[in-house]
Parts: structure tokens; sequence; C-alpha cells
């Protein structure tokens, strides 16, 4: 399942549930939940800052495997090259006084997903993420 | 998202419903204003009928929590549902806000 969104300013709300009701989703809501939530962070990623007024276009789709147990998303955009991997990881060891506010988004997706992969092509940003779906969590 | 503040004695009881994601995260932090005001607050906040926190809702409860610290109060989450901990625990947030 695929869509263009174009334009995606104000869209994110709009992107995720389409993502969302895919009937590629696995029905587990644990699953679900962390799903989401990795889908929120990029996509929100993406409609705030890949271009820099907003005005651009973004295409989303889902996919199943052949053995129907891994899922992957796909989000492209052609805004300006962003690798979200290269953000460094927050120190979570850190105390409350200490810790920035902030910069956990793309974190969060990195450790719900079981893989996140990012490649710039033909001036275009895509980044795959992938769940195997087999297992209720 | 729905947000209840009462203040009872010297405590603050706060009743969080719903979902914080991008769409409402604005609307969370000015819903939780009140508590960012005060010395010596003493917040807990019944968190059973939380469903879902993007990054969007953390960031909100890092500064709620930073606040009180400031202020020589005390801060705590009750009764998380088990999938929000767990994005609590992966961010280290369940080290520095105090959940039971």
């Amino acid at each position: 399942m695929r869509k263009l969104f174009n334009p995606i300013k104000d869209k994110s709300g709009e992107i995720i549930e389409f993502l969302m009701s895919s009937p590629d989703m696995p029905a587990d809501e644990g699953l679900q939940f962390k799903i989401r939530l990795s889908i929120e962070e990029t996509v929100e990623n993406v409609v705030r800052y890949a271009y820099e007024d907003s005005v651009g276009w973004m295409e989303v789709g889902t996919e199943l495997d052949v053995s129907g147990l891994l899922l992957t998303i796909t989000l492209k955009d052609a805004g300006k090259p962003f690798n979200p991997l290269d953000s460094p990881d927050p120190d979570i060891t850190l105390s409350a006084e200490e810790r920035p506010i902030g910069g956990l988004g793309l974190f969060l997706c990195k450790q719900l997903m079981d893989e996140v992969v990012y490649r710039y092509e033909d001036g275009c940003n895509i980044l795959t993420m992938t769940k195997n779906i087999s297992q209720a969590q | 998202m729905e947000v209840t503040i009462n203040q009872e004695a010297n405590k603050t009881l706060v009743v969080l419903n719903g979902r914080i994601d991008t769409t409402n995260a604005d609307k969370f932090q000015q819903d939780i204003a009140p508590l960012l005001q005060g010395e010596k607050p003493d917040i807990e906040i019944d968190c059973s009928g939380m469903e879902y926190t993007s990054s969007q809702g953390l960031r909100i409860f890092l500064m709620l929590q930073k606040s009180v610290m400031a202020r020589q109060g005390q801060l705590v989450l009750m009764h998380i549902k088990p999938q929000v901990k767990e994005v609590f625990d992966i961010t280290g947030f369940s080290n520095i806000i105090k959940i039971i």
C-alpha cells in the first residue's frame, strides 16, 4: 500500500493514520503501539524539517514480505538530505537536571523497530523501517 | 487527551486520559501549565488512562520534572500502562521520574 501526500504541511496525522490503516498492519495491539510510535516520530520529522517552508511531498508505503512476517514501512521525500541515523543517541544515564529536552524521537524508532535503514537516492531521502510481526508484544 | 487537576491540601492530584501525540502535545503543555507554578509542589499523576505518548509527550514530562526539582518539590507518576512504561524505560525516563 502506497500513497503520495502533497503538500505535507500539517498532514502528519493524516499520513500516520493512512499507514496505520494498512491491511499489512498486525492485529496485535502491542506491536501496533510500537509501529505507530516509530511512524509518528519519523513522519513528524519529515513534515517538520525536510522542507524549509514545509511545502513539499512525501510518499509513504507499507509492505509485507512473502512470509507475511516482516513488515516494512517506507518514507520517501525530496527535502534536504538528512540521515536520521547519524543523530547521536541520547545519553540515557544522565540525571533529570543534565538531560537535554528533546532528541528522543528517532532514538525511540531505532529501539522499537528491528531495522532502520536510510539511503539517499536520486535526490530523495528514503527511510525503511522493518519489524518482525510474528510475535505478539 | 484530557487533563484533570485537583488541589487537595498540599497535594496536587492529576488525572491523564487519552493519548499524547504530535497533534495534541501543545495542548497538553498548556493544560499542565498550572503544575509549573508554586513552591515545593507535591504532584501525583494518575496515568492509568494514558494510552500512548510520543517523544513530544516525553519532552513535556521532562520539562515538568526539571521544574519540580528546581522548586524542591516532588512528582510521581502512578498506574502507568506497561506499553507506556516501556517508552519511559527505553529512554531512561524511568530513572529520572519517579514511577510507582
